[in-house]
């Protein structure tokens, strides 16, 4: 029996391993081709003689200052995004919770458009304003779905973050309205998109980033722990206030560090623990770890298509995300039973 | 059916022959018509309230009017209205504001009865037609008839078209799971989501001053009304308000489970579709007006439902207040920041936002 057991486990783990493997080799991919293809004149071939030594300068400014950087600045924004919603579910217990579907980005954006209204500049503050502001939406939703009746039932918090990140993008947008100079400095901020984004903004967030994913180590284990039960958890030697604490601090860092980039980009937290449960199973530290290579897979594909579809345009990429996850939202909440975490 | 004349057919209240007294139920007035062998009752508080609600809404348009960047007196405008007064103030009146002030009252009217007949069908307050993506399948549909994606058919066909698409998604999306739940909204949230994608990637497609002028269209404002579009809503808000008071007795028996309201004689499959037929019509011809100003739908009912009695379905006063919200909305919107002018979208969903919220966060109770 153990035998079978140790077996089955074993082949379960090769298995998976194929499965990293896969994706990693996916990531590659799919980063290679958002090197090659954009919405201006430089196409593959250019590219490719560019990578075998060729020198075309127009080819190498557009590869290299421009593509390479939005690339880099995707795969963070994917990590943070896709890490973020996974810890956001596993703490209130909520498949359906999305950092951009409850809140907590529209809480980042609305603190970012109110330090601009107020006089600030978005080169400067941006990314600490952006967390706090993320931190405030976070602490929000939990304390929300801490309430009787919103949070035993995950879809009415759905709902309520809905009418939350609307309340707070129609108060965003009636700042900008009344402040011409902080609506021009924002406007292409705040409809969530990679384009034009230089590496000195990668540069600023990676402090935090690092800083949140030594947390989410530390917190991994425990958060595995918290999915039994608190009760459970406080018996193996876990203090469940504490863990979520610290798992709501990690959420803001990297939604915050991801918003400030990108700006808000809805779904992203939603699907991408979706596919890394449906790999991993339901162990948090397994999901994490799928995450890993899942979110800046989907951010960089959904980018790499929001180049190419109104080419020599661009889509706003939350347009894109918007349009993949809302099938996954519906799939979810359509299941007979919901997975409870 | 709130206030307004109803054939009962009930026989303990009709007009006897004789035409000896008949017993009226406590918080009824009885109108008869004897000659005609005809009665109707009228329940004292809806009269009241749908009253009120009329005289509310005249002191706001007429405040509408006044208001703006040339502030007129009340008197000047009634008389201007009336045909007196000079010319400054009758073009500023009658050529500026009124087509404005009628396209708000319609589409707030429009919004407001569709949402309130939503809520009935749906028995649940938070169904909406703009928060079940509805709103924004016709936004869509309409945006495509304006970049023109090869596309010739006016706005108003167009959103009918997309409101049609959207409710057939939303429904057929929760046919398993019924209409109750929050199930059914959140598949309506990502419906709705869809299809706003879908608007922004066609403004993405069009050049930038096209563009500019669909960004109404994302938010919902009164600024850009086609006027062949407000005169079909209007019509259809006439031919609508007709209908919704003529199904008002089915209306208040749906509210109950199926088996009783088919018990009490309701055809409930037929009724239910007349409803959601007449619901989406409603509301696409209001957004081929305005855009997506939803959360109307939600507010409107709303005050109608905490001023009337829970005997009914207060079809008529949701149909006031909405009108009401939105004329209040779109002023507050012209004239608080003046010169700059929000558009009634978000003035909408500042105020009906936290509305929404508290809905949702308060203790449930089973009042559809």
């Amino acid at each position: 029996m153990l035998l079978t057991k140790a077996g089955s486990s074993a082949r379960w783990r090769c298995s998976s391993r194929h499965w990293m493997l896969i994706l990693l080799t996916a990531l590659v991919a799919v980063s290679v081709v958002s090197l090659l293809i954009g919405a201006g004149s430089v196409g593959p071939r250019q590219v490719l003689g560019l990578l075998s030594g060729s020198d075309h300068a127009e080819a190498r400014f557009i590869v290299w200052e421009l593509r390479a950087p939005r690339t880099l600045i995707g795969i963070a924004v994917g990590v943070a995004l896709g890490v973020a919603g996974a810890l956001l579910q596993a703490v209130s217990r909520n498949p359906l919770a999305d950092p951009g579907l409850l809140g907590v980005s529209a809480g980042a954006a609305f603190a970012v458009s109110l330090a601009l209204v107020l006089g600030a500049s978005a080169a400067t503050l941006r990314i600490p304003v952006a967390q706090l502001g993320a931190l405030i939406g976070c602490v929000c939703v939990l304390s929300v779905a801490r309430l009787r009746g919103v949070g035993s039932d995950p879809v009415r918090l759905v709902l309520a973050g809905a009418a939350f990140s609307g309340l707070l993008g129609s108060l965003s947008a009636l700042m900008l309205l009344y402040d011409q100079r902080a609506a021009d400095e924002i406007r292409f901020w705040v409809v969530g998109s990679l384009a034009g984004r230089r590496l000195d903004d990668l540069w600023a967030v990676l402090p935090s980033l690092l800083i949140a994913g030594a947390g989410v180590v530390v917190i991994a284990r425990p958060l595995a722990a918290l999915a039994l039960g608190e009760r459970a958890a406080s018996g193996l030697g876990h203090r469940p206030g504490l863990i979520r604490w610290l798992a709501v601090g990690c959420v803001a860092l990297l939604v915050g560090a991801a918003t400030a980039i990108a700006g808000p980009i809805a779904f992203v937290g939603l699907v991408v623990p979706f596919v890394a449960r449906a790999i991993a199973g339901p162990d948090i530290r397994r999901t994490l770890w799928f995450c890993l290579p899942v979110g800046p897979l989907i951010v960089l594909t959904a980018d790499i298509i929001s180049r190419v579809v109104v080419a020599p345009s661009e889509l706003p990429l939350g347009v894109l995300t918007a349009l993949c996850g809302a099938p996954v939202l519906i799939a979810v909440v359509r299941a007979k039973r919901l997975p409870m975490l | 059916m709130s206030g307004v004349a109803l054939p009962h057919t009930s026989t303990a209240y009709q007009e006897e022959p004789s035409g000896q007294a008949v017993a009226v139920p406590q918080g009824y007035w009885r109108a008869a018509l004897p000659s005609y062998g005809v009665s109707v009752l009228l329940e004292k508080r809806a009269v009241a309230v749908n009253i009120g609600l009329s005289a509310a809404l005249m002191a706001a348009c007429v405040l509408y009017l006044s208001l703006g960047s040339v502030t007129l007196s009340p008197n000047a405008v009634v008389a201007s209205l009336l045909g007196q007064g000079d010319r400054m103030t009758a073009f500023m009146v009658q050529q500026l504001r009124l087509p404005r002030l009628i396209a708000a009252c319609f589409t707030g009217a429009a919004f407001a009865l569709a949402g309130v007949l939503m809520q009935t069908l749906a028995r649940n307050r938070l169904a909406t037609p703009g928060i079940i993506g509805i709103d924004n399948g016709a936004t869509a549909f309409a945006v495509a008839s304006i970049v023109g994606l090869g596309v010739g058919i006016a706005p108003p066909a167009m959103a009918l078209a997309g409101a049609t698409t959207a409710a057939v998604l939303t429904f057929g999306l929760a046919a398993g799971s019924g209409t109750q739940g929050y199930r059914f909204i959140v598949a309506g949230i990502g419906v709705g989501a869809v299809f706003g994608a879908v608007t922004q990637l066609m403004l993405a497609r069009v050049a930038i001053d096209t563009a500019n002028a669909a960004y109404p269209w994302t938010v919902g404002s009164l600024n850009a009304r086609p006027a062949s579009a407000v005169q079909l809503l209007g019509i259809g808000l006439a031919l609508g308000l007709v209908a919704a008071l003529a199904l008002a007795r089915s209306l208040t028996l749906l509210r109950f489970k199926d088996a009783i309201a088919s018990g009490l004689g309701t055809a409930v499959k037929v009724r239910r579709l007349q409803v959601l037929l007449l619901s989406v019509v409603l509301t696409a011809l209001a957004v081929a007006v305005a855009g997506p100003v939803g959360l109307v739908a939600l507010i409107g009912p709303e005050i109608a439902r905490s001023l009337s009695s829970a005997r009914h379905v207060p079809i008529l006063a949701a149909t006031l207040a909405g009108a009401l919200v939105m004329v209040l909305a779109d002023l507050a919107g012209r004239t608080l920041f003046a010169p700059i002018e929000i558009p009634v979208g978000i003035v909408t969903a500042v105020v009906g936002g936290p509305w929404l919220l508290w809905i949702l966060m308060r203790p449930q109770r089973s009042r559809p």
